[in-house]
């Protein structure tokens, strides 16, 4: 049996729990008093409350309870970086593992599929209207906050789909078309409009402004970051994480030959990196960061998940140079600390050392009427749980400036 | 959410504002306990049955049954009831009636003699009580007087029934024993002497587990133990039992009962509902997992209403005992073959021991391969499905007509979701 899982592009990493497996996983949870896991989630979920309602077979009343608190509930089971919030509590680690809670979350969010009726439901027209720009997360949740207060809103985005960096920036085995699309028919549901393939730039935000009562700028950090002076950046071959995604995304994985690839960055995203490059037919898949095991951002599930695909990692490496002629051939690294240092083959060097707020959006103010928010407001990006939770402030923020 | 279901239901003429109500037992003996069952929504309470005087318990007094790996499948208790004599009982009555005016507050009584009945119905009613539920039925009291001893000799249950009824103004409903073959033969003498509605069922005769350390039952009291109740997910078929038995007998059906035995979910109710329970109580589970097992159960039943259009809880009760029909009225002229899913099949050979040892050798083993073939020898039996690991792996296929039979129109079971 081959040691390295082989994934097609698309293909899901994980199957979801039918519900048989999500009763047995159900039933490992001890059903605490006081919950610790439901203390973790940024977003208010409370994990707790829905795995009881699993463990009492009320399948769909977990599915309610999620998406009244969470509007990208299905999305969250799926990327939430669970072993360091809900599960790093869990008391069942004292007998031997945590519950698997963004299994459970995604089975429950599974059942809402079934559903003959619709949890959330648009407030009563209040009058007002709302512009959100970028179709992402932070502008999803702060869309469905504001309808269900009655807030007529329209979400603007320049690309073909909504989802914004769910869509494009994250690889499908980890978080399908489907679950997106589940999330965002919750938020159409509550009547929100969703114009694609409208690019917004800064200078059309007057004309919004005059045309809606607010407007919400929540356009993500969609550009990805390069490494200043880097030596050899602009040879073919040399690309960042978020161009790189996306590009994979649209072509459903056929992107050509990457032959051997290196992967600069340490985070969730350079793990998306590497383990589409293999699911692109890599030859082979070298993810190196300047961080160590047990600084690296990313997640254990994702680190171990890359080395499941085949993906070699080198913590601890800084970049000095990208070689080559025309075409990059090689990248030269080395350890951060001693006089270590190689040189890999490389036919594809992909950065992803953090994403940063487009040029057009680059220093954007809240003023008046308009408002920012989600990554677009930070200096590193969030989870997309975090742009939940500020998705929920946001609203509360507009309907108190549209005073409804 | 626009839509709303009722989960009300007037219950012998008292509103319940749901049909969940904590049954007489540990559960609710004090005002603590109830007030916080009611904070967390329970429609009422059968207060733990009040006798003349206070009991005197045993420690320890329960055990539970396992399977492989989940425990809880039965419960055994030795408690009987309430530790605290009638005025003290009385008291902590009227303070609940007072501070939850809405909620219903049945009480569950148990005399020795007449004398005794009849106090105790008088004072109950005094304290408050709602409705009054006639304790015919604990199998572990240590009087014959009292209990299922009472229960089993319908004499009695007709006799102390009508002492209650002259003594009190409010519902009275007789709580039978199912430690009997026919639990109609009680109900019908409860109904003669004036009883309201029937509770069934009370706990099961049981003995769990022996303790081999100590050569005794469990659990161990000074080195003994003794037969009581059994209850939870274990019994909840033989109280299903009892519920069709009773409404699906002539001079019955129109007595309402309210339906005891292992209810934990929303499912579990619905069950008791669908063969015409007009009331739920709920004890186990409520010691396993506390009073909150009302959330799931409420939140799954105003979900299952939602789903199936039905807006108050009368629009299903009785609606499965239509379909509940002797064995000699049962159509026998089919064989449902079982389909054996291959892309879901992990090839363990369970269906083939079960049925080679426990049905008709009709499955075999392809050599190889390890895929199981059903062969001309099964007879639709279902036990490959029953023992099937995987979830959807075996379902049931096409239908065969015996020979010389009709074919006709089969309804079948599509959904198997356990």
């Amino acid at each position: 049996m081959t040691k390295v899982r082989q994934l097609p592009y698309g293909e899901l990493a994980e199957n979801g729990l039918n519900i048989r497996l999500a009763m047995e996983e159900a039933t490992r949870c001890l059903l605490c008093d006081d919950a610790p896991c439901s203390h973790d989630c940024p977003a208010g979920t409370d994990p707790g409350r829905f795995i009881r309602a699993i463990r009492f077979r009320n399948f769909k009343g977990a599915a309610r309870i999620i998406r009244e608190n969470n509007i990208l509930g299905a999305t969250c089971a799926e990327i939430c970086p669970q072993e360091r919030l809900c599960e790093k509590a869990c008391s069942r680690c004292g007998i031997d593992k945590p519950i698997n809670i963004g299994r459970l979350q995604a089975f429950a969010m599974s059942m809402e599929k079934d559903m003959k009726f619709q949890v959330l439901e648009a407030g009563k027209p209040c009058g007002k209207k709302v512009a959100c720009i970028g179709a992402g997360p932070s502008s999803l949740a702060v869309a469905a906050e504001l309808a269900k207060k009655g807030v007529s809103v329209t979400i603007l985005d320049e690309n073909e789909k909504a989802g914004g960096v769910l869509r494009y920036g994250i690889t499908p085995s980890r978080l399908s078309d489907d679950v997106i699309d589940q999330d965002i028919k919750a938020v159409t549901d509550l009547g929100v409009k969703i114009v694609l393939n409208k690019h917004v730039s800064k200078d059309d935000l007057c004309a919004l402004m005059a045309e809606y009562d607010a407007v919400y700028v929540g356009v993500g950090q969609s550009a990805s970051k390069m490494i200043p002076n880097m030596k050899g950046a602009d040879l073919k071959g040399v690309d960042t994480a978020l161009p790189f995604l996306k590009k994979a995304r649209i072509a459903n994985g056929k992107i050509g030959d990457l032959g051997n690839v290196v992967i600069i960055g340490g985070g969730d995203v350079a793990m998306d990196c590497a383990s589409t490059a293999r699911q692109c037919g890599a030859k082979s898949v070298t993810v190196s960061f300047v961080e160590t095991w047990e600084t690296m951002p990313a997640s254990k599930k994702e680190v171990d998940y890359v080395v499941d695909l085949g993906v070699t990692i080198i913590p601890a490496f800084k970049p000095l140079e990208v070689i080559g002629d025309d075409k990059v051939s090689a990248v030269k690294l080395a350890a951060m600390e001693g006089n270590s240092s190689m040189t890999l083959d490389a036919d594809t060097v992909i950065f992803a050392v953090g994403q940063k707020v487009s040029d057009d959006y680059k220093d954007i103010k809240a003023d008046g009427k308009l408002f920012v928010g989600g990554d677009a407001a930070l200096v590193r990006g969030a989870t997309v749980v975090e742009a939940v939770k500020s998705g929920k402030e946001i609203a509360e923020a507009i309907a108190k400036f549209l005073q409804i | 959410m626009s839509k709303k279901v009722d989960l009300s239901i007037d219950f012998l003429g008292v509103h319940c504002e749901n049909p969940f109500f904590l049954s007489s037992s540990p559960v609710c003996h004090n005002y603590e306990m109830i007030a916080k069952c009611f904070d967390l929504g329970w429609g009422g309470v059968f207060y733990k049955t009040v006798g003349i005087n206070g009991m005197n318990e045993c420690s320890p007094r329960f055990d539970n049954v396992r399977k492989e790996d989940i425990g809880w499948v039965g419960f055994k208790n030795m408690e009987q009831i309430s530790e605290h004599c009638w005025q003290e009982n009385a008291e902590i009555i009227k303070r609940l009636k007072h501070d939850y005016p809405t909620k219903v507050m049945g009480v569950s009584i148990m005399g020795a003699n007449e004398e005794e009945w009849a106090l105790l119905a008088r004072e109950m009613t005094k304290a408050g009580a709602d409705m009054l539920e006639l304790n015919f039925s604990c199998p572990q009291m240590t009087s014959h007087a009292m209990g299922s001893d009472v229960g089993q000799t319908p004499e009695l249950v007709e006799k102390y029934t009508r002492v209650v009824k002259e003594n009190t103004n409010v519902p009275v409903i007789a709580k039978m024993t199912p430690n009997i073959s026919h639990m109609e033969v009680p109900s019908k003498a409860a109904v003669k002497g004036g009883a309201d509605a029937i509770s069934s069922i009370n706990t099961i005769k049981s003995i769990c587990n022996l303790d081999l350390e100590n050569v005794t039952g469990m659990p161990v009291v000074n080195g003994k133990s003794s037969i009581s109740g059994y209850s939870g997910a274990a019994v909840k078929p033989i109280a299903l039992r009892f519920l069709a038995q009773l409404k699906m007998d002539k001079d019955l059906a129109n007595v309402p009962v309210s339906g005891i035995g292992g209810i934990e979910t929303w499912q579990d109710a619905v069950e008791f509902l669908l063969l015409g329970a007009e009331n739920l109580q709920v004890t186990t589970s409520v010691m396993q997992y506390g009073y909150r097992v009302v959330e799931d159960m409420k939140d799954g039943l105003e979900i299952f209403m939602l789903e199936h259009g039905f807006t108050s809880l009368r629009d299903f009760i009785g609606k499965a005992l239509p379909n509940i029909i002797p064995c000699e009225d049962l159509d026998r002229d089919f064989q449902i073959i079982p389909e054996i899913h291959d892309d879901l099949c992990v090839r363990c050979g369970r269906c083939a021991i079960s049925c080679y040892d426990g049905g008709h050798q009709a499955i075999e083993i392809e050599k190889g391969t390890r895929k199981p073939l059903i062969t001309d020898k099964c007879v639709g039996c279902h036990l490959c499905l029953n023992v099937c690991p995987v979830l959807g792996a075996i379902t049931p296929g096409f239908i065969k007509f015996k020979p010389g039979r009709t074919p006709h129109d089969v309804v079948i079971k599509h959904t198997y979701d356990r």
